[in-house]
Parts: C-alpha cells; sequence; structure tokens
C-alpha cells in the first residue's frame, strides 16, 4: 500500500473533474512552453545579431580606453603594434579570427549632396571567416584584400545612399579630421548598399576597408581588434585564455566581452524575462484558482472519508499529505500532458515559418522559430508542480481541519 | 478474564449547541468498563449512545467529567496521542461500515497496520488472518462496492480487530443489515470476543445483540438508567 497509490486512485473517482484539471494544467503548462521558447528565440536571435552585426565575441582595447564607449573612442586609433596583439590572439585555439577595426566620423559627399557619417572600418576577410554577415541590399561586398590606394571602396547604409542619391558604382568623396587635427578626404567607389537592420543606423553607417581608412585617417593604428570565437558558448574558457595571452603588454590591453558592450542586450532581456514572468505569474494564478477549487470539491465530497481515516488513527498531517499527493499527482500529470503539448505545438509553429513584423526601428521582419530547451520543460513542470502544491492548501487546511464527529456525520 | 477497568467515565457531560438552542447529550454519565467485557449500550435514538461512544474513543471531548482509559485520562493527552490511541489500542465498527472505496477489503483491513508503520509482510499475514477470521478469505482483493452489506461490515469488523486492539467500539454495527445478516454478525462479534478476549462496547436498538451480552447498559435521556450484568 502506498500513498501515491491510493492518491491516484481518488483521481479517478471523478474522471471528468480529473480531466478538466489535467487540460487546465496542460494548457497552463503548453502556454509557458510557448512563451519560453519564443523568448529564447529571441535571445538568441539578438545575441546572434550583435555578434555577427560585427560587435564580436570579445574587443581588445587600450585599458586606457576601456571605459570609453566605442563613439569616443573613433578619433583616436592608438591601438599601433595591432597585427602582433592580432596574431597573439589568433594564435589561441578557441578563436576563429580576429580583426582590427577603426571606428571614424566625418563628411560623405556626392556632387552637390552631402551627409555626416559613422563609418566601421574592417578587416572583410577576417569578418567573414568570424561569420559575420553584410546584409547586402545592392552591389558587392568589400574586397577581402587591402585595395590599393586610389582603387578604395566604401559600402553605403540604405538611408545615407538614398540621402546623397548614391547607387552601387558611383564615387563618393569621404572627408575626416585626422587625428593630428588636418582635414583629409579621399575618393572611394560605391562598390554596394547595405543595412545594419536598424533604420536610424542606416542613415549615418558606411563600411570600408581597414586599410582604406588607415590612409583617410592618415594613421597606422587601430582603434580595437575585434575577436570571433569558434564555440560562443565557451566565453569563459576563452576569455582566460586571451588574458593569459595579452598579459605584460606595454601599452596595457583590456579585453571586453560582447554583453558588456551591447547593454541594449542586456535592456530587452530584462524586459522579455519581465513579460515572461508577468505571463507565469498570470498562468500561476489561473491554474491555481481552477484548481484549488476542484480540489476542495473533491475534498467536501470525502468529509465523511476524512472523518474516518481521522478515527482510524490517522494523523492530521497524514490527511494533508493524502490531499498534497493528489495535487502533485495532477500537477505532474498535467505538467507532462502540457510539455508534449508545447512540443507539439512548437513544431507546428515552426514548420508554418510564420513572418512576425519588424520589431521596433528594424527594417524587416523575420520568420518566427521557438526554440525549447530541456531545462524549460523542467521550470515548466516544476512551475506547476508548485502551482498544485499552493492550490492544495485551502483543501488541505479545511480538511485538516474538520472534528471527527463532525466529519463522520457529514451526509 | 481480568476485571481490572480499561475505560471508565467519571460525571461526563456533553451538550451540543445548535445555533441558540443546547442540547444535552450526556448528563453525569458514570461507567466503568472491565477488560475482557462485552458490554451493550441501548437506549433510543436520541439517548446518547453514539455521543457516549465518541467521548470513549477518544473522537470527541466532554465538557464535563473525565474519560480514563487503562488508568490515562485522555484529556492529558495531545491530539497526536490521542491518534496513537486510537490507531493502537481501539477498534471502530461503523453503522455505515465506513471502508474507503478506492481500497480493496484487503487494502481496508490493512489500513490500520499501515499507518502504523508495520512491515508489509507482518501487514500481509495478519490482514489475511483478521480476513478468514470474519470469513471473507476468498474476498480479499474486491472493493466495497462489489460486496454486500453483511461483507462490508465483516470487513469493517477485520479492520477494527486487525491491530489486536484493547477495545473495539461497534455502533449500532447490524442497524443497516438485514436481521439475518445482522444476527450472523452479532454471533461473530460473541465468538471473536470470547475468542480473543478483547473488550467489546456495542451500540444497539437489537434485542438479538442483547441476548448475547454480559452485561446491558440501558441510557435515557443523557444518563444510564440501568445496568444489568449476568
Amino acid at each position: 500500500m502506498k500513498l501515491a497509490a491510493i492518491a491516484l486512485r481518488n483521481l479517478a473517482r471523478n474522471r471528468r473533474r480529473t480531466v478538466l484539471s489535467l487540460l487546465v494544467i496542460a494548457s497552463g503548462t503548453a502556454a509557458l512552453l510557448l512563451t519560453a521558447g519564443f523568448v529564447r528565440f529571441s535571445f538568441s536571435g539578438l545575441e546572434d545579431a550583435i555578434i555577427r552585426g560585427g560587435l564580436g565575441h570579445f574587443e581588445v582595447v587600450l585599458e586606457d580606453e576601456a571605459a570609453l564607449a566605442s563613439t569616443q573612442r573613433a578619433a583616436l586609433p592608438r591601438l599601433a603594434d595591432w597585427q602582433a596583439v592580432r596574431a597573439a590572439i589568433e594564435a589561441a585555439p578557441q578563436v576563429r579570427a580576429a580583426g582590427g577595426v577603426i571606428q571614424l566620423s566625418g563628411v560623405v559627399g556626392l556632387g552637390d549632396r552631402s551627409s555626416a557619417f559613422l563609418a566601421l572600418a574592417v578587416e572583410p576577410d577576417r569578418e567573414r571567416r568570424m561569420g559575420f554577415d553584410v546584409k547586402l541590399r545592392e552591389g558587392e561586398d568589400l574586397p577581402g584584400e587591402p585595395p590599393a590606394e586610389g582603387a578604395d571602396r566604401v559600402l553605403l547604409g540604405l538611408g545615407l545612399a538614398r540621402a546623397i542619391g548614391a547607387r552601387a558604382g558611383d564615387a563618393v568623396t569621404l572627408m575626416v579630421v585626422t587625428p593630428d587635427g588636418m582635414l583629409n578626404a579621399v575618393d572611394m567607389t560605391v562598390c554596394g548598399l547595405f543595412t545594419s537592420g536598424l533604420q536610424d543606423l542606416d542613415l549615418r553607417l558606411i563600411k570600408l576597408h581597414l586599410a582604406s581608412a588607415q590612409r583617410l585617417a592618415e594613421t597606422e593604428g587601430v582603434s580595437s581588434i575585434v575577436v570571433g570565437l569558434a564555440d560562443g558558448a565557451a566565453l569563459e574558457p576563452a576569455r582566460a585564455e586571451l588574458l593569459r595571452r595579452l598579459s605584460g603588454r606595454n601599452p596595457r590591453l583590456a579585453l571586453l566581452d560582447w554583453r558588456s558592450r551591447a547593454p541594449f542586450y542586456g535592456q530587452v532581456r530584462s524586459l522579455y524575462s519581465g513579460i515572461f514572468w508577468f505571463l507565469g505569474g498570470i498562468v500561476f494564478l489561473l491554474v491555481c484558482l481552477s484548481n484549488s477549487s476542484a480540489l476542495l470539491m473533491a475534498m467536501m465530497e470525502r468529509v465523511r472519508e476524512i472523518g474516518t481515516l481521522l478515527a482510524l488513527g490517522t494523523s492530521r498531517a497524514g490527511i494533508g499529505a493524502l490531499f498534497l499527493s493528489e495535487a502533485l499527482w495532477l500537477g505532474l500529470l498535467g505538467a507532462l500532458a502540457g510539455d508534449a503539448l508545447g512540443l507539439a505545438l512548437a513544431r507546428v509553429l515552426n514548420a508554418l515559418r510564420i513572418e512576425m513584423p519588424p520589431p521596433p526601428g528594424a527594417v524587416s521582419g523575420f520568420p518566427l522559430q521557438l526554440e525549447l530547451a530541456p531545462q524549460d520543460f523542467l521550470l515548466a513542470t516544476c512551475l506547476m508542480l508548485a502551482v498544485m502544491a499552493v492550490s492544495a492548501l485551502l483543501p488541505i487546511l479545511r480538511a485538516t481541519r474538520l472534528r471527527i464527529v463532525d466529519a463522520l456525520g457529514h451526509v | 478474564m481480568s476485571s481490572s477497568p480499561i475505560l471508565e467515565a467519571v460525571g461526563v457531560h456533553k451538550t451540543y449547541h445548535l445555533g441558540q438552542t443546547s442540547v444535552p447529550a450526556l448528563r453525569g454519565v458514570d461507567l466503568v468498563v472491565a477488560r475482557g467485557d462485552f458490554v451493550v449500550v441501548v437506549g433510543p435514538s436520541g439517548s446518547g449512545k453514539t455521543t457516549l461512544f465518541n467521548l470513549l474513543g477518544t473522537l470527541d471531548e466532554p465538557d464535563a467529567g473525565r474519560i480514563v482509559f487503562d488508568g490515562t485520562p485522555l484529556a492529558s493527552l495531545r491530539e497526536s496521542e490521542r491518534a496513537r490511541l486510537r490507531r493502537r489500542q481501539f477498534g471502530f465498527v461503523f453503522q455505515s461500515f465506513n471502508l474507503v472505496p478506492v481500497l480493496s477489503a484487503r487494502e481496508n483491513v490493512e489500513y490500520p497496520l499501515w499507518i502504523d508503520g508495520v512491515p508489509a509482510a507482518d501487514r500481509a499475514r495478519r490482514v489475511a488472518q483478521a480476513l478468514e477470521s470474519v470469513g471473507l478469505g476468498h474476498r480479499m482483493e474486491h472493493r466495497p462496492d462489489h460486496l454486500s452489506g453483511g461483507e462490508r461490515q465483516r470487513v469493517s469488523l477485520a479492520r477494527a480487530l486487525v491491530h489486536d486492539p484493547v477495545v473495539v467500539l461497534a455502533d449500532e454495527p447490524t442497524a443497516n443489515l438485514d436481521s439475518k445478516t445482522g444476527r450472523a454478525i452479532v454471533d461473530l462479534l460473541a465468538r471473536l470476543s470470547v475468542e480473543r478476549g478483547t473488550t467489546f462496547l456495542l451500540a444497539t436498538h437489537d434485542p438479538a445483540i442483547v441476548e448475547h451480552a454480559q452485561r446491558t447498559v440501558q441510557l435515557s435521556d443523557g444518563q444510564i438508567t440501568a445496568d444489568v450484568r449476568r
């Protein structure tokens, strides 16, 4: 004889009520899973977009510039001897590639039209090895090899190109202030138009080869070195290895991970987590109220039986344990059914590839793909067990406070 | 058979309150039950039989007076101690059998041993013996809804006896049975009383039970009006 077996048999007494309770729990579990899948998809999509959009997993900067925002560093490409640093970084086994970066600001002109720009100068061949993607909308990507003097190429953001009326193949003039305060201008050919994914940024952003930017800014240094890892999940071991390789250098270098450079990601994560737990709270409340009522009804139908069990010497804790077991069985069975339902729904929704509208400020939408992880199923199941334990509190309190003679006389 | 008292009621009063109305159920009951007695408590409905049994069986507490079990005043026991006393020293037989519907006959009889932590092998042996002793060895795996009224009451009796209690309290054990089945149950109770030396207290209207009694206590309007030994 086992308490769990007795509890299970008690659930079978009123099958219709039990099935309804299981349906409520399963629906709640599936809703939580789908929400968790969407949130996880959003996080991983955003993480991927941030890293592959040019930020990389790490950025190596001069230690005295580590606290500055990248835009503050733009006019000061002070990291000299950067090829040696890059070689040391690329020798680490976790690193797929590393590339020097210069951030510049200036003015770009075509004919009588001009606009301010923010330039990101990179090593395109290394960016490709790091898996960074350029969302080209017209023309072609920057050449991998450093362009010869007079053959410089530039990619224009869509909004910026529209503002100055530039198309692929046009010649534009880029003008910046050099580190020593002089104005310098270089003519470049627009090899293509691209989007960063953000409308506001597309109004200002251009990309060019690092060698072109160094010619334009009259410098041989870089602002920083961006590092791409082979396995983004192994951030910490890679950090330890890179810190070991970078230690002892003069000037001192700092290693910044992508999270610290993308506060936007943290804000989005906080917002989505808040939404998830808010929805979870609502599901918790609905399942709790619904099942508390069902469990209370089941208890009221068995008042005389509870009186008998107490008369036979069952402790009040024993009576409570019986009702708690019944609630936990409901929670477990309902959650398992909900896990299966959630998984099936997620697969169906993923197969449908429903197109979601563009997020605020973004240029294009994205196909809905729910990402469910094993821990989501565990979390949803544990949450439902907790819901049912809370739901059982009132029935347990009522059952354990019954006077034996009143319970035995209950009709 | 020992004549030492096992249960004593001394000046016991109990009043129920129904809204503004007070209904006295027991009014100064004094009763001494010796170990091994077969006591029948008779009286009309509302005379206080069930109330007296509830108090003697620690299911309720008197408003005044005291109940003493084997020298221990029940009022001095905590609730958990009273539950343990019921689990080990008392057996209960109810008018409506009060079997747990989701448990088989075997499991219903096993229940008092299970909650007392008796090992499974010992439980199995004692349950089989108890059900055999009430003639239900062949119906062990049947659930209550597949048993007749007489069979259910025999299961209830086996449940009351399986843990070898000192006292069995049977409140109207034949009230829901036909006369033939009721007589069979009474014969069984009398036989078990003799065989086991267990103290039996039975509340009844049934004259057939009174025939078996060593002692008959007459209860009327909450007071003992006669106490006859044979």
